[in-house]
């Protein structure tokens, strides 16, 4: 909600207004109703989510469940896709490959449970 | 001499030090991807805006044939200029003359120009490409860099201080950049590190090159001692000037002012969708952040090292904000000692330059884990709770999932001075998560269950629908406002216009003494 002061003739009227979208509930002005539309697009810009080492290396960032394999030995990956799902913290990580590249060592299996800093999955 | 020939020898004596340490030392950079000490000026500042101060620097050693060695400039370019209209000072070390190396009067004019910036209030920039100490002038070069330590010291807190390394930074030298507010590297050609590769050999055993001991991606990712990485020199200095567009020239200057550029009262109806129906689902707290701030735009600081807290300079109605947020999708967003560590010295940054501080809440704990316990998360946690309590600028807080336990308190929690907590219908703010919390407080009744499984499921639900929600929270006043999430930037904004006039007295003392 929106609120406004538009003059009409030199008289200003408090205009409150809602943007379409929404299940309208009633528009209350001072002495005048009208409704404007106005529309913002969000320009969104999408950050990047850097990785956080370089070495095809991706070991466990706490200690944790492995829930999920999404991927299996000698798989082709590419930077960013998710590897497995870490249960840890009561939250189901995503775990992402770190490059592009294959998986070349696998050492972990759904159930399995990791320490931090274990190796779980190799990328070369 | 006549004066038209004096005027002649200065031309010819200035075209000879900016030359520095010779056209085919310059070229040889080039090759490198390094850019001369002087270009670097030139393409930091706005045109011919750029003042020298000492050009006529000469070193004073005449030990070991140092007086048969002509050095420009005593091996540092420095003055000042301004970045986009605003006065900023420089030294900028020049790596063709003798390696760039630090000798007496090298540091002189350094101090000198950071005196300069302290007197003037306008933000002090250096530039590091460096061998270390000119072994030749011994003690005298040893006592230039405590000098320049102890300026960064006064100076912080003041000014803002960035140090930009574009080569080797090793040995003490590393320290003047650690005193000040942010480093930049350049991925590849620069290092930082105490001891090289070679002592580290001798002493350890330990194999390292340069680029893999303390370069641009280790110190970002691992160490966390640097802030930005870029890949070329030419990035480097377009973030700086980002950066630099984010921060007041002092601490007592007000905030830059952008202008109302995107509308104070955008409605954002997809955030009422973005936190999954499951609280054990992550999502990507970058998301929210692009698109409560001013047209989508969050300069990130740290963006590769603790990365389950996120921390960056966004605007709200075009005035300069400290984003403090954590990050669901980076282990589970817990807070552990780097991510503390990270968060609280932010806090301290914008607290120091007046520059009010958002945080965006979703943490489920504080990381457990023998490593965490015994490298001492009670210690670095801290700074967090004490960064927050310390702060006197305008503090929101927005909670939009979990906030449990210590953690929730540490994460600019009312009590510890939250101006204005807000928080979504989504949020769980409670003493710990329903799983523990029904295991101790239903543990008779669990135990004495003929099928404790279900009764501890039932339990857990009972606690989950009684205590994990912002409403036990509002009740007693520690969330301010129970708010629909689309709404979240229009609120942001009409809490810190409301607290722009805030003043606040606290007990007078010569300064605290944060947990370090």
């Amino acid at each position: 909600m929106s609120k406004y002061i538009i003059k009409v003739n030199g008289n200003p009227y408090e205009v409150e207004v809602e943007e379409v979208g929404v299940v309208s509930s009633n528009v209350t002005t001072a002495t005048a109703t009208k409704t404007t539309t106005k529309t913002i697009a969000p320009n969104v810009v999408k950050t990047t989510q850097p990785t956080s080492n370089s070495t095809g290396d991706v070991v466990a960032p706490m200690p944790g469940t492995v829930l999920k394999l999404k991927v299996a030995l000698g798989d082709a990956v590419k930077k960013g896709q998710v590897l497995l799902i870490l249960e840890a913290m009561k939250m189901e990580n995503e775990i992402v490959s770190p490059a592009d590249g294959k998986v070349a060592i696998l050492n972990v299996e759904a159930g399995k449970s990791v320490t931090a800093g274990e190796v779980m999955v190799s990328i070369a | 001499m006549s004066q038209i020939e004096k005027i002649e020898t200065l031309k010819s004596l200035k075209n000879s030090i900016a030359l520095g340490g010779g056209e085919d030392k310059i070229a040889k950079r080039h090759t490198e991807g390094k850019l001369s000490a002087r270009e670097r000026i030139d393409l930091l500042f706005d045109e011919n805006s750029f003042v020298e101060v000492d050009a006529f620097i000469e070193s004073r050693c005449f030990d070991f044939g140092m007086q048969k060695k002509k050095l420009a400039g005593d091996g540092v370019v420095t003055g000042y200029g301004t970045v986009n209209g605003r006065r900023v000072f420089v030294a900028s070390q020049d790596f063709t003359v003798i390696g760039g190396s630090l000798g007496e009067m090298h540091a002189k004019k350094i101090t000198k120009v950071m005196d300069m910036a302290l007197k003037m209030g306008a933000p002090f920039l250096a530039i590091n490409d460096s061998g270390g100490a000119r072994i030749e002038e011994g003690l005298d070069a040893l006592s230039g860099y405590g000098d320049i330590f102890y300026r960064n010291t006064l100076a912080s807190g003041v000014i803002p201080q960035i140090s930009v390394i574009m080569g080797p930074c090793a040995g003490g030298a590393v320290y003047s950049p650690a005193i000040t507010d942010f480093i930049f590297m350049v991925e590849n050609t620069s290092q930082m590190f105490i001891t090289g590769p070679q002592v580290i050999k001798s002493v350890t055993g330990e194999d390292v090159t340069a680029e893999t001991l303390g370069g641009a991606n280790v110190h970002t990712a691992v160490s966390g001692v640097a802030h930005f990485k870029s890949a070329s020199e030419q990035e480097c200095i377009e973030d700086i000037k980002r950066l630099l567009s984010f921060l007041p020239d002092n601490n007592v200057s007000d905030t830059v002012y952008f202008g109302e550029t995107d509308c104070a009262n955008r409605s954002i109806k997809s955030l009422n969708e973005i936190i999954p129906e499951e609280s054990n689902k992550p999502y990507d707290m970058y998301e929210i952040i692009s698109q409560v701030v001013d047209n989508g735009d969050f300069f990130e600081i740290q963006s590769y090292f603790a990365q389950n807290m996120i921390i960056g300079f966004g605007r709200f109605n075009g005035k300069s904000v400290g984003i403090v947020a954590n990050q669901p999708k980076v282990m589970a967003g817990s807070l552990d000692m780097n991510a503390a560590d990270k968060a609280a010295r932010f806090v301290r940054f914008c607290d120091a330059f007046n520059i009010p501080v958002v945080s965006l809440t979703d943490v489920p704990a504080f990381l457990p884990g023998v490593a965490q316990e015994h490298n001492g998360i009670i210690r670095h946690g801290a700074k967090l709770l004490y960064a927050f309590s310390e702060a006197t600028v305008p503090k929101v807080n927005v909670i939009l999932r979990k906030a449990y336990g210590g953690a929730y308190i540490a994460m600019n929690s009312k009590t510890i001075g939250c101006d204005m907590v807000l928080a979504w219908p989504s949020a769980e703010i409670a003493v710990m998560g329903p799983e523990g919390a029904a295991n101790i407080i239903f543990k008779k009744d669990i135990t004495a269950s003929e099928n404790p499984a279900e009764t501890r499921k039932e339990k857990i639900a009972e606690y989950r629908d009684k205590f994990s929600n912002p409403y036990v929270a509002a009740a007693r006043g520690y969330v301010d406002d129970v708010i629909e999430p689309s709404e979240t930037r229009t609120r942001i904004i009409l809490a810190l216009e409301m607290l722009n006039t805030k003043r606040e007295n606290r007990p007078a003392k010569k300064h605290g003494n944060i947990p370090l």
